[in-house]
């Protein structure tokens, strides 16, 4: 049988919803076709000018024995290499993703254009990301869009895991050491909130009004603080708090611990339950699904090496190594997490796995011209409408 | 090989220059294919879809970038078939409860299609062989390339190639017979 044969048989195989699938990729194209900005194209003079510059270096280049091993290499782009593609795609709902990479906080678009916002450490947005605060050393900064530093706070010593208040984002909490400071959020007013304080990211309860945020004491405790005031109360998770969780509601804050149980408290204190984990299984990252309180979570299980994303109970995914990350989009049709052994990101459809959406190539995007040995940039936040 | 021609050069040339109807034709006469080879190398409709998708978003991103004179197939095709083969060896990675239920489904499809031209098998065998060998067949016979293009564009050795399309081959022949090479 001929070649022709294979290929008229590979031809025949009916594909699924062939043309459905053509009209929908089509309405998104299109859309993406129309919101381009097409290069600006330049006049055949400038280019003649480039031409004969390029030229005279390469014959200059040529002359000598290097040369000849720069003249390869630009034969070859001249000659041979494609425009490199963009790695990320559109992203699949509306927001902005803040993604911190080893280079320092990406801002990536909807269009999946990603703009590094200077060498900072780690990042997050403020209430309708218009601006990131982040971290460098003993420095807070806070960062306009375009990367510009809006304003600084320097400090004595290494500081970490800068959180700016909600709506209407009158305050900045960090940690400098074993403290918990706030900043007001025009970057005036720093000042020393609490001390003993664990290592973990301070929580801004959502909402307007009283400015409240919940952190770790180095005795295992949580405590939930008013940023200007009072200490509202004070729990004992039974375990090592590493993260702390609100819902959109600020009726549950989420204390995912070192242990098996996990617990939930009311905006009051009293205790609401537990998130309840398997022997053997640490809960990687956890986060309320936007406008409910409906928790996903990753677990990893260290002996097998296996890491799954649970939503509500149901298994989303399961795969070799860690999903870092659960971040939802902020209408809630999307979980992002990041898979470092894939070097991946997963946009996961919801309800169920509606939909998955895979970007490959993760280390590269977000390390433009390293050698692919980085490590594996963390997505932070996606925000907002 | 594939797609490249006059009509497709002016396509290319009206689309940077900003003409939706050039765009248009250039995607329609592209996404056939770009989403069979994707289909034929994941088995998995959404991804297949969402491949050929991103793939021609990367495109027109990159499209002012593009040369015009040279042929606009290659570039997409080597796109969505790498893609495809990240997904579909992430999928394996995954262990999907539902991977091996989504190629079983999809033969049980063509089972119950009394009007598929093709044997049940030529499905199973494509399905039993790896991501990468399946793209090399896809590049091959579907999309026409030779093995020094298919070579160039998953940037592999052609001895790689050659022994993929053999191995590949040697699944399909029980199938369909040997094909003969040209």
């Amino acid at each position: 049988m001929k070649a022709s044969s294979v290929r008229d048989a590979l031809i025949a195989v009916p594909v699924p919803d062939e043309l459905e699938a053509q009209r929908r990729a089509w309405a998104v194209v299109r859309g993406a076709y129309a919101e381009r900005e097409p290069a600006p194209r330049r006049g055949w003079q400038l280019r003649l000018v480039v031409a004969v510059a390029v030229l005279a270096a390469l014959v200059a280049a040529a002359l000598s024995p290097p040369g000849r091993s720069v003249g390869g290499w630009i034969h070859d782009r001249v000659a041979g290499e494609e425009p490199t593609e963009p790695a990320l795609v559109r992203l699949p709902s509306a927001g902005q993703l803040l993604v911190v990479s080893e280079e320092g906080p990406w801002l990536v678009r909807p269009d999946g254009s990603a703009r590094l916002l200077g060498s900072y450490e780690g990042a997050s947005f403020s209430p309708n990301a218009l601006f990131v605060v982040a971290t460098r050393e003993r420095q807070v900064v806070a960062l306009e869009p375009d990367g510009d530093v809006r304003w600084r706070v320097t400090r004595p010593t290494p500081v970490a895991d800068a959180r700016w208040a909600p709506t209407p984002g009158f305050r900045v909490a960090y940690r400098e050491g074993a403290t918990l400071r706030v900043v007001v959020g025009d970057g005036t007013g720093d000042r020393l909130r609490a001390e003993s304080v664990a290592p973990v990211a301070p929580a801004w309860r959502p909402g307007e009004g009283r400015t409240v945020l919940a952190y770790a004491s180095t005795d295992g405790r949580v405590h939930v603080v008013e940023a200007d005031g009072e200490q509202l109360w004070v729990a004992d998770p039974g375990a090592t708090p590493e993260q702390l969780v609100w819902s959109d509601d600020a009726a549950r804050l989420l204390v995912v611990t070192t242990g098996l149980r996990h617990p939930l408290y009311t905006a009051g204190g009293q205790p609401a339950g537990a998130l309840e984990t398997p022997e053997g299984q640490d809960v990687l990252d956890a986060s309320f699904a936007p406008g409910t309180r409906t928790i996903g979570y990753s677990l990893y299980a260290a002996e097998s090496g296996q890491s799954s994303i649970v939503l509500a109970g149901e298994r989303l995914q399961q795969g070799e190594g860690r999903f870092e990350d659960i971040v939802f989009s902020p209408n809630g049709r999307w979980l992002l997490t990041g898979w470092p052994e894939a070097d991946q990101l997963l946009f996961i459809g919801l309800p169920g796995v509606r939909r998955l959406v895979t970007v490959p190539g993760v280390r590269r995007e977000f390390d433009p011209g390293g050698l692919g040995a980085t490590s594996f940039p963390r997505v932070a936040e996606w925000c907002c409408r | 090989m594939a797609g490249a021609g006059r009509d497709e050069r002016a396509w290319v040339r009206g689309a940077q220059a900003g003409s939706a109807s050039d765009f248009e034709a250039l995607f329609r006469a592209h996404w056939p294919r770009a989403y069979r080879a994707a289909y034929l190398v994941v088995h998995d409709a959404a991804a297949a879809e969402d491949l050929a998708q991103e793939a021609f978003l990367a495109a027109t991103r990159a499209l002012d970038r593009f040369d015009s004179g040279r042929p606009f197939g290659p570039w997409l095709h080597r796109i969505v078939v790498n893609r495809a083969i990240d997904w579909a060896r992430a999928r394996a990675l995954r262990r999907e409860v539902g991977a091996g239920e989504t190629i079983e489904a999809f033969a049980s499809e063509e089972r119950r299609d009394p009007a598929t031209p093709l044997p049940d098998e030529l499905v199973a065998a494509l399905a039993s062989l790896s991501p990468d060998h399946r793209a090399v067949v896809v590049l091959r016979y579907v999309l026409e390339y030779t093995p020094g293009e298919i070579a160039r564009m998953l940037e592999l050795p052609r001895g790689t190639v050659n022994s993929r399309l053999r191995r590949g081959l040697d699944a399909l022949e029980e199938v369909i017979g040997r094909p003969e090479e040209r």
